[in-house]
């Protein structure tokens, strides 16, 4: 199965040594009710693997890695053949951090949906460019960018692309005022 | 005393498609570098109809944002408004009707059959053929008939609601629905006859901007970019939805991969959308089009929800991130033809501006999408 | 309009130094019933100009289904969509690249106020296309209706030559010519 073929993929990059992260994979109920999912978003999410329920959220792989695991992360989805969906961005301002999600899926019947996520600090945020390993991720960090303020670092030409050329403000931001 | 013209062999200049050019179907800029008539190097210049709806998704309530995902596509609208409606739907946890999803089936194939002609008519009018557009729109017109009369709108439709539909439908529909099937494959025969075959048509896009299946995956390309280069990924059958798995329609799929190949995937889906119109009148189920107890007011559990659905332009996604607030916390639309244009750039170096433009016209571009 | 940001164009030549009264007449005439709008679609609006001069609605029973795609060329700009802060300079450049006389049509109501996007906080688009070309028509809807565009097209014509194509049924007076 392509799921767990991609989990345990994904997974290499959480060693077991590290066993507080281990404990992170955990196979979703099917019939987890809203409360126990609003107390699971309640806490402050580390860094791992899980396998979501793909009737409730959608997807079936939800990763979230440091800045610095993520073109490893992308590579691994890479090698296994995944098409690239999108990438965004979340500004989780009470936190103090901004997250950029990338959405991966598959041309083939193997259905499944994997979500990179990656969250960096709101006043520094700087994450390393995934176009070395998917030329059409170019536009989308762009437009992250745009929106967020994000800089991807090792992009090859991040300059406004739906802002006007000399855009000098990230609309999405919370505590954007036009 | 005449002067002789000094021509520097390698010497390029710059032209500016766009924004405003009647190939580019809207406001797209492309800069392209030109050596005499061959494109060196292009750098698409999207966002001249930038219109803030991810913005707009997060400022307004959920039922507010049904008139935003019409407007961002107007050609193919239903499909929008589905993957919309199905994702709020699967965070709400809201029951559909089977009536509802049935009509919703049948309206969205109307719509993706009318963007296809319209398709059709708009690029076959690049290539230097005005009438098919003629004949395209007329038959178009009868579909958006059809829709205009249960919806009330000719383009922008906001007919779906979270939990069903606005207005059922009446048998006036249904039987001009059933006339519409017979009369679309008499054109379907027609424009074969008229444009297929023509010479100077298959000279310009046999061999046109053949994409491979590797350049596809790295941008993302999917709708008939995606099933010409032999790849047969279409969401209604890699991921069924709503009630696609109840209908028996195949996905056209060229090995190609040139702007021929996309041409044909596209008029073979008309007929794969009437067979799904046909079986979906034939099914449809009785019953009420909105469920008894629908929410007042809808707020999704705190959580992250994704919904993908095939629209006429290709795979439409959308991503929900709720804190169970009335409004969305971020609504990310990840529209089709962004990935689809995306792939221009690197594949059109090395072309003749006119293939350039005829591969451009294949991608079936409608810019307010791309920019949002 | 809200005229304090944008640079307006002033109408700085007038359509003839000279008049001739009855000559003008017969020229102004002419003008409405040959109008060569601009291929120029932004939006959603774009798609109903097709329509109106496609098949169907045939806008060519006007006179007006001449769609140039060049500005050189045309003296009717169809302002059909959704008018950005990035696309604002273009319209204008576009504007002033039509040869005299020429007018404007707003068509939509994102041409005329910014329609649904017009909200507070908005950070990209031109609240109308009268804060920056001289409009003559406003044809609301969203999108029109062909049949509007049609009637946009007709006030029009009524507006340059005083001419009307059929009497109107509310008044008793005759059209002039």
């Amino acid at each position: 199965m392509i799921i767990e073929q991609t989990r345990n993929a994904l997974q290499t990059l959480f060693p077991e040594a590290d066993p507080g992260i281990d404990l992170q994979v955990q196979q979703e109920d099917s019939e987890t009710t809203a409360e126990s999912s609003d107390k699971q978003e309640d806490t402050v999410r580390t860094n791992g693997v899980i396998e979501r329920d793909y009737q409730v959220h959608g997807y079936h792989i939800d990763a979230q890695v440091d800045p610095e695991q993520l073109l490893e992360a992308v590579g691994i989805v890479d090698s296994l053949g995944y098409f690239i969906e999108s990438i965004t961005g979340v500004d989780w301002i009470k936190e103090n951090q901004l997250e950029v999600v990338y959405d991966f899926s598959r041309y083939d019947f193997d259905l499944c949906r994997v979500v990179i996520r990656t969250r960096v600090d709101r006043d520094a945020p700087v994450v390393p460019s995934i176009t070395s390993i998917y030329a059409g991720a170019n536009w989308h960090e762009r437009e992250t960018h745009d929106f967020f303020g994000i800089k991807f670092e090792g992009h090859p030409h991040l300059i406004p692309l739906l802002l006007p050329e000399d855009a000098d403000f990230h609309p999405l931001l919370k505590d954007f005022k036009a | 005393m005449s002067v002789p013209v000094r021509i520097q062999p390698d010497e390029t200049f710059v032209l500016n498609v766009g924004p405003q050019h009647p190939a580019t179907h809207g406001v797209l800029r492309v800069k392209m570098e030109m050596d005499g008539e061959y494109i060196v190097d292009a750098e698409t210049v999207i966002g001249y109809i930038h219109r803030m709806h991810e913005k707009m998704g997060e400022l307004k309530t959920y039922p507010q944002f049904y008139m935003n995902l019409s407007r961002m596509d107007y050609l193919g609208a239903m499909g929008y408004s589905h993957g919309h409606v199905l994702l709020v739907e699967k965070a709400a946890g809201i029951e559909v009707p089977e009536r509802a999803e049935y009509i919703r089936a049948i309206t969205v194939e109307l719509n993706r059959i009318s963007s296809h002609l319209f398709w059709f008519g708009a690029f076959v009018m690049d290539l230097g053929g005005f009438s098919p557009l003629m004949y395209a729109l007329q038959d178009r017109e009868h579909i958006l008939d059809m829709l205009e009369r249960i919806t009330g709108s000719r383009l922008t439709y906001s007919y779906y609601r979270f939990g069903g539909l606005y207005n059922d439908i009446d048998d006036e529909f249904i039987e001009s629905a059933r006339r519409f099937i017979p009369r679309m494959r008499k054109s379907l025969k027609k424009y074969d006859r008229l444009v297929t075959g023509n010479i100077i048509f298959q000279k310009r896009l046999i061999g046109n901007a053949v994409l491979t299946q590797e350049t596809c995956r790295k941008y993302g390309a999917s709708s008939a970019v995606a099933r010409g280069s032999g790849i047969n990924y279409d969401v209604r059958k890699n991921e069924p939805y709503s009630v696609y798995p109840e209908f028996d329609f195949d996905v056209p799929v060229y090995n190609e991969g040139d702007s021929l190949a996309r041409y044909k995937v596209r008029m073979a889906e008309i007929e794969q959308s009437l067979r799904i119109i046909e079986q979906g009148l034939d099914k449809l189920p009785g019953g009420p089009i909105m469920p008894k107890k629908a929410p007042k007011i809808i707020k999704p559990p705190a959580g992250d929800y994704y919904q993908a659905v095939e629209t006429a332009r290709g795979n439409f996604g959308i991503r929900l991130v709720s804190d169970g607030g009335k409004n969305p916390y971020r609504l990310k639309l990840r529209s089709p033809t962004y990935s689809n244009m995306h792939l221009f750039d690197e594949t059109c170096k090395g072309m003749l501006i006119m293939d350039a433009l005829a591969f451009m016209g294949s991608l079936d571009l409608v810019i307010p999408e791309i920019d949002r | 309009m809200g005229k304090t940001n944008i640079p307006t164009i002033e109408e700085g030549v007038p359509s003839s130094i000279v008049q001739f009264a009855s000559l003008d007449k017969l020229l102004n005439v002419g003008r409405a019933n040959s109008l060569w709008p601009l291929t120029f679609g932004i939006a959603c609006c774009a798609i109903e100009m097709m329509a109106t001069g496609c098949a169907r609605f045939d806008m060519s029973r006007f006179g007006a289904e001449v769609f140039r795609p060049s500005p050189r060329q045309s003296d009717v700009m169809i302002v059909a969509g959704t008018i950005t802060k990035k696309m604002m300079p273009g319209i204008k450049t576009l504007y002033d690249q039509m040869p005299e006389p020429k007018w404007v049509i707003a068509l939509g109501n994102c041409a005329i106020s910014g329609g649904p996007f017009a909200f507070e906080g908005q950070y990209s688009i031109i609240l109308g296309a009268d804060q920056f070309l001289p409009v003559d028509i406003y044809i609301p809807g969203c999108p029109p209706r062909p049949e509007a565009l049609l009637q946009g097209i007709i006030e029009l014509e009524h507006k340059l030559s005083g001419w009307q194509r059929w009497n109107d049924p509310q008044s008793k007076e005759v059209p002039s010519l």
